[in-house]
């Protein structure tokens, strides 16, 4: 083989520096590490929010330059750090964009109701197109080993993701349109038929939401590019549904056995009410510690160990409890701290999420190579993104 | 520099996967990379060089997609230092303990700054460029709101409606120079029992009073006074609005510092915010109210029996025992109308 030939001889002239023992090219498991510091990252992150603060925001591009450096140059894949490549200065440009569009947005919801729906339905159209830029810019601006990953969805693609679940949202704005306080009263045929329409919409979404969701990492997983292997995610909806159902079931028994608690006060000892009402805040932000991180802990696992291409396999290994407890522990002490601690959280986090990765690759790596070069300077997508929350979920 | 120091390291040409052996020396200006029996040669501001970190690897980005990576962070900053690159500022900064102490130190002072000064301000302009049309219009909303689930019209005889209206609209003259009164309008409404004797002022200059207040202190009309008089403080330094506007910005700043934390933990500071901004705004409304007394000739201490009874109202209506109405601020309040003018 001539690729062993020249194996050989680069060997010789680089001395050994990639040299992997040949008989394990066939299949072999490449680990996520992550070398980050807490201490090291509050460092960055103070000094990025002072500059952030007295600039008016206008420094949040550079800083989250900066964030993304030091996170990628600590995520060792196989022992090579991730490279980031985005530029802030054109960061800064999608950013403006965006940040005008927002204040414009916020503006228009505050003090009129007609223009901020107007506005409200201008985002909701162009936010599957912004979401896809987001995702094809972050991974454009990604290397490791010195090649961009890329992102390949379409468009049309990420409408077609995106739209069934506008479908049960749209009713449910529609119907509570509608239900205009003053106009209906109790006991009104009419009213009792948005009541149900309503609930009728709630359930649509409930029982779409899995599906949904599986719609939406599949486009996403089905467009990662590395050298020239394309991603595909083989994960049958019905297991979506299973994860779905579980967190139904995680958020119907505390509730229930509030439920429970709440009846046995009202009949047995009535102060009890009081100090349950007390309680309940902390019972609330309790769940959303616990529950969130499951859910996504869960939902990483499902989604990356389906994330496959030819050569490719990814694994994710993420213990759901761990993640929880963590998840209240970083919650607890962000509070406890006025917010100081959440540097440390993110590390905590990330080292936790990113260590449960892996990669399992067939054939030799050094043989990978470009398959073209990807150039894409649409910031605003990438600022979309990071202004609403969406990220490659990990 | 007799002789310029050079690094050994790996070179992504940015094409293949594979990591090349190479030397890097910094010469003339200009970067050199030997690898192999290649020569590439880049100035130096077209490469993105890596900041120093105690953690993590060292990446340099060539302007032609080529990537120079260093997996020994420390090797790469002896050869960098004795190369004569320099760290920026900010990385000095943030790599010196006591400067990032100071940093904090400076931070802590900004959003003090932004709390006590900056904010009232952004405020205050926003709310000088915002038309009083708009302000009507949110006003008369937030009415039809509180109308649909709330309020119902008044039960209170015409004529006892007229007098308040009529007395306090001389309170009013009497307490601001001609022209200078804020535009208010009055509405008696009946409420329901969660509201009780109550009394609110709404963007635009509506004032609501319920019947169970007037009902309340129907022996001490001048109390009545006192309260619509507090409500107007509301509505003259335009407090709903005020808040709004501020809640805004608080959510904003919030959402700077921990928001892509915690779309929940970013909400507690504006909530915690705004309950002291209210508690400034209440003590102002309360000023105006006793100023406004005083230029009528009634004495400020008729409210001392209004929030008597509120007080009592309290205790009857609670079946539960609620700690959070034993309002420490009454007795604050108590002592304020009291005072001699």
């Amino acid at each position: 083989m001539s690729n062993n030939n020249d194996r050989t001889a680069a060997d010789s002239t680089l001395g050994n520096l990639s040299g992997w023992p040949h008989s394990q090219y066939r299949k072999r498991k490449l680990d996520v590490a992550f070398t980050g510091s807490g201490s090291e990252y509050f460092r960055i992150w103070i000094v990025n929010l002072l500059l952030s603060l007295v600039t008016l925001g206008l420094y949040l591009p550079f800083a989250k330059a900066r964030r993304l450096s030091y996170f990628y140059s600590n995520t060792l894949i196989d022992g090579q750090a991730l490279g980031f490549h985005g530029d802030p200065w054109k960061m800064l440009r999608g950013f403006l964009l965006l940040a005008v569009l927002t204040l414009a947005y916020g503006f228009a919801a505050r003090f009129s109701p007609l223009s901020a729906m107007a506005a409200f339905a201008l985002l909701c159209g162009l936010w599957p197109a912004l979401w896809r830029a987001g995702l094809q810019l972050r991974l454009a601006n990604t290397s490791w080993r010195g090649l961009r990953l890329g992102f390949t969805g379409s468009s049309a693609g990420a409408y077609a993701a995106l739209l069934p679940l506008y479908v049960p949202a749209a009713l449910m704005v529609a119907i509570q349109s509608r239900l205009a306080p003053g106009d209906l009263k109790p006991g009104d045929p009419v009213a009792a038929m948005l009541a149900f329409s309503m609930g009728a919409s709630l359930l649509l979404m409930l029982l779409m939401l899995p599906w949904g969701v599986a719609r939406i990492k599949r486009y996403q997983h089905g467009g990662y590019v590395y050298a020239d292997q394309q991603t595909e995610l083989t994960v049958p909806t019905r297991r979506f549904y299973g994860l779905g159902l579980k967190a139904l079931l995680l958020t119907l028994l505390p509730l229930a056995l509030l439920g429970a608690l709440a009846a046995i006060a009202v009949a047995v000892y009535k102060p009890l009410l009081f100090w349950m009402m007390l309680a309940l805040p902390l019972a609330y932000l309790l769940y959303f510690a616990l529950i969130t991180p499951y859910v996504s802990a869960r939902l990483q696992n499902l989604v990356w160990n389906g994330t496959a291409s030819e050569l490719l396999q990814l694994q994710s290994d993420l213990p759901a409890r761990p993640l929880a407890w963590l998840t209240l522990k970083n919650w607890l002490l962000t509070a406890l701290t006025l917010g100081l601690y959440r540097p440390f959280a993110a590390v905590h986090t990330a080292r936790m999420r990113l260590q449960a990765m892996s990669l399992m690759v067939e054939g030799d790596l050094d043989g990978w190579v470009a398959r073209q070069s990807v150039a894409q300077d649409d910031a605003a997508g990438d600022a979309a993104g990071d202004f609403f929350g969406i990220d490659m979920g990990l | 520099m007799s002789v310029a120091p050079r690094l050994q390291l790996e070179y992504f040409d940015g094409r293949s996967a594979r990591p090349q052996r190479a030397e890097i020396q910094l010469q003339d200006g200009q970067l050199q990379l030997a690898c192999g029996l290649l020569n590439h040669q880049y100035p130096l501001g077209s490469v993105r060089w890596p900041e120093r970190q105690r953690h993590g690897q060292r990446q340099a980005l060539l302007p032609d997609g080529g990537v120079l990576s260093c997996a020994d962070a420390a090797r790469w900053d002896d050869w960098a230092r004795a190369s004569g690159l320099r760290d920026s500022l900010t990385v000095r900064w943030m790599q010196n303990w006591r400067l990032v102490g100071t940093a904090l130190a400076m931070l802590l002072a900004v959003l003090l700054m932004a709390w006590r000064w900056s904010l009232p301000l952004a405020t205050e302009a926003t709310l000088r460029w915002l038309p009083p049309a708009l302000e009507q219009q949110i006003g008369s909303q937030a009415l039809a709101q509180l109308e649909s689930h709330w309020l119902r019209p008044s039960e209170l005889p015409p004529a006892e409606q007229d007098a308040l209206r009529q007395r306090f609209a001389t309170l009013v003259a009497q307490a601001h120079p001609p022209g200078q009164a804020p535009a208010y309008q009055l509405h008696f409404r009946a409420a329901s029992a969660a509201l009780g004797p109550n009394a609110f002022a709404l963007p635009g200059g509506a004032i609501v009073l319920t019947d169970a207040l007037v009902q309340l202190m129907r022996d001490r009309p001048d109390a009545v006074l006192g309260v619509l008089a507090h409500e107007l403080g509301h509505v003259r330094q335009r407090h709903g609005l005020r808040l709004a506007v501020q809640a805004s910005l608080v959510s904003a700043l919030a959402g700077l510092v921990v928001g892509d934390f915690s779309a929940l933990l970013a909400g507690m500071p504006a909530l915690l915010t705004q309950q002291a901004y209210s508690r400034d705004f209440e003590r102002e409304a309360d000023a105006e109210a006793r100023r406004c007394l005083l230029a009528a000739g009634i004495s400020p201490r008729v409210m001392l029996d209004f929030f008597e009874r509120l007080a009592q109202q309290r205790q009857h209506a609670a079946s539960l025992p609620i700690a959070f109405s034993s309002h420490p601020a009454d007795t604050e309040r108590k002592r304020f109308f009291s005072e001699p003018p």
